[in-house]
């Protein structure tokens, strides 16, 4: 293994100029501390922007509604049966209408609260309100018992300070609505009170906080008892132009099992004759202009490493000219034009390794900073959740070092071959 | 040593004639050398400065290629090997020592000596082993872990001949090895050089300005002049 200890005596020859090394080490740390940083905010603000999608498996959603052209002609209704044919298709976990219903009002002893609430199937719970995202207690029970799942905020606001507090605790719910009335385009004014009990508590990722945090989940059958719901916004729906009696529903959510589902079942759906929208596309959109970012963020990144390369060259060069009569001499004793180019690739591989060592650890350390000065920034401006703006997967920690290093190499081709190609007799020659 | 002092040439030069351009001029540094080395001898080259000694050593050392004749190792032309033959070839039957010591500054005495070894591919315990015993014929063993700039300028020199001979090479090419010595640190650089002759086989080819020197030492004594090859004589006992 003369290679091993060619590499050894690399590192030796490095020890005699530590400041000169240490400086050029340094531009390399810069560098590669720029590219790595850069990297892992592309990545930390596209993890921030996904995660909460992710999370509550809006990923895996179809929105469908019935299809309206411009001169006022209609597909089909988006009636049960069309639910039920849609609920058929291969891929398809459910097919639920999207009832939302604002101003709710839930009453508890003294304490009352104006909600959102959004309706959801018994039988699938959300990937986000099964898991992670339920503080305390479960998703719906199957049959038809009136139940409703809380979200943390509510709770407190009722008077439950514990998820735990709040599980069992029986809630009324004060609606009213229009319905349609017997004749046609005619509607009643209806009141009615629900009595529901609480079987969970779940707490919402990040971004949604803010609009979701005061929002409840019932049941979709529990949901169609509410006055006014099934016939969706009324005003919503006079404003579109549409028949408030028609039958069938504004909006219907798809769920499908698994995101490579949804352009297919996404297809079926269209053929059938509705619109569609899916995040899906949009998360695509997302990520092309985070593909785009990382990009150029990388390029700047590569150009401060590019400079540091520079700094690399200059350092070898200036080394191979002071060790001219070493290089000369090493040849004289036996050192081929190989182990003379080794050594030199070795030396600026080795200030690459260090630099781009350091300049991890330096990257991590200036980001570690930054976030804190951001979520402090954020906490002023009344964002009560952590931010993690950077990222730092392992694949990025690896590259950016084998990164340092291919560069540096690079680098040290051009004075590790002059330093080959040294004649030992010029370079011996008596002074 | 019988075989050692055999008479078949161990190193031969045919007609070795080397030119240097310089601008538009052409220097001719060594002209139309022809010259045997029998294994086992102790061969002085005596010669002023600007004779073309060095350019003699490099060319027997490999360092160098003549722009005419040849020079033949065991009877094969050094022009026939390949690069790499070269580089074996100094690695393994030459050991050379300079004037001017060329030792690695930041290197100890025996890092420096070990330095020859590593591009052989010997170290670890058995290049240690090797680079002391070298250390030890040259008288160093108290100054092996000091620097060169700790060391006098015999001492220098004396590192540098533990390192021309740590992997005992057939052939030691000392090219003035005392012109930067006062005389009686010479004598002593000398006699070490004499004694490696002696006792391991060594064939030495040295060159000198030294007259005195190299008819007490030398088997025989070659004078170059003006880059050929001015008489032969025999010396010594």
């Amino acid at each position: 293994m003369r290679i091993w200890r060619i590499i050894l005596l690399a590192i030796g020859s490095l020890r005699r100029t530590p400041l000169r090394v240490a400086l050029t080490a340094l531009g390399v740390a810069i560098g590669s501390s720029a590219l790595v940083s850069m990297i892992a905010f592309a990545l930390g603000v596209q993890r921030q922007a996904e995660t909460p999608f992710r999370a509550l498996g809006l990923v895996n959603v179809i929105r469908v509604s019935p299809k309206k052209d411009k001169d006022g002609g209609r597909g089909p209704a988006l009636e049960d049966a069309a639910l039920r044919r849609i609920e058929a298709l291969p891929g398809v976990e459910a097919a639920y209408p999207d009832f939302r219903v604002r101003g709710l009002k839930i009453v508890r002893g003294d304490k009352m609260t104006s909600v959102v609430a959004i309706g959801l199937p018994r039988d699938v719970p959300l990937p986000g309100t099964a898991g992670d995202l339920l503080v305390a207690g479960e998703y719906f029970t199957p049959g038809a018992k009136p139940e409703i799942i809380l979200g943390t905020q509510v709770a407190r606001d009722l008077g439950l300070d514990t998820p735990q507090e709040a599980l069992g605790a029986t809630l009324r719910l004060e609606t009213s609505g229009l319905s349609p009335g017997e004749a046609a385009k005619t509607f009643t004014f209806e009141r009615k009170d629900l009595a529901v009990s609480v079987v969970g508590v779940y707490d919402l990722p990040n971004l949604l906080a803010g609009k979701m945090s005061g929002a409840v989940l019932l049941p979709v059958d529990l949901m169609r008892q509410i006055p006014g719901v099934e016939s969706g916004s009324l005003l919503d729906r006079l404003k579109l132009g549409s028949d408030p009696t028609q039958p069938g529903y504004p909006e219907v959510t798809v769920r499908v099992r698994r995101h490579t589902d949804v352009a297919p079942v996404d297809k079926a759906i269209q053929a059938m004759g509705f619109r569609t929208r899916t995040l899906l596309s949009r998360l695509e959109d997302l990520r092309t202009f985070f593909l785009f970012m990382d990009v150029l963020l990388a390029a700047v990144g590569t150009v401060a490493l590019l400079v540091a390369g520079l700094g690399i060259i200059n350092t070898l060069l200036i080394s191979v000219l002071e060790r001219y009569q070493e290089i000369g001499l090493c040849k004289a004793i036996g050192a081929s034009d190989g182990d003379v180019f080794v050594l030199f690739l070795t030396e600026a591989g080795a200030i690459g390794l260090v630099g781009g060592a350091a300049g991890l650890a330096l990257g991590r350390a200036v980001c570690w900073g930054l976030e804190l000065a951001i979520n402090s920034y954020a906490r002023t401006q009344g964002i009560t959740a952590y931010l993690e703006v950077f990222a730092f997967p392992l694949w990025l920690v690896t590259a950016t070092v084998l990164f340092s290093v291919g560069i540096s190499v690079l680098a040290g081709v051009y004075p590790a071959l002059r330093a080959a190609r040294t004649d030992p007799i010029r370079a011996l020659r008596r002074e | 040593m019988d075989t050692a002092r055999s008479h078949e040439p161990f190193i031969a030069t045919r007609g070795l004639t080397r030119e240097y351009r310089v601008g538009p001029a052409v220097v001719r540094a060594l002209a139309d050398v022809s010259l045997d080395v029998r294994r086992g001898e102790f061969l002085a080259v005596l010669g002023v400065s600007g004779s073309g000694k060095s350019t003699l050593l490099h060319l027997l050392g490999g360092l160098d290629t003549p722009t005419a004749g040849s020079v033949l190792v065991n009877g094969r032309d050094l022009a026939t090997f390949t690069s790499y033959e070269r580089t074996v070839y100094r690695r393994t039957v030459v050991g050379f020592v300079f004037q001017s010591y060329y030792l690695v500054p930041s290197l100890t005495a025996e890092e420096n000596v070990a330095l020859a070894l590593t591009f052989q591919g010997t170290f670890g315990r058995e290049g240690r082993r090797l680079a002391d015993e070298a250390i030890r014929r040259v008288g160093l063993e108290h100054r092996a872990r000091h620097r060169p700039s700790q060391l006098s300028g015999g001492e220098q020199q004396r590192v540098a001949l533990a390192r021309a001979i740590v992997h005992t090479p057939p052939l030691l090419l000392a090219d003035e090895p005392t012109g930067n010595l006062d005389s009686a640190t010479a004598q002593e650089v000398v006699s070490l050089i004499q004694r490696i002759h002696q006792e391991l086989g060594t064939t030495v080819v040295m060159v000198t300005h030294d007259q005195e020197m190299a008819a007490r030492l030398a088997d025989r004594v070659v004078r170059l002049r003006d880059g050929r090859l001015a008489d032969t004589g025999a010396a010594g006992p």
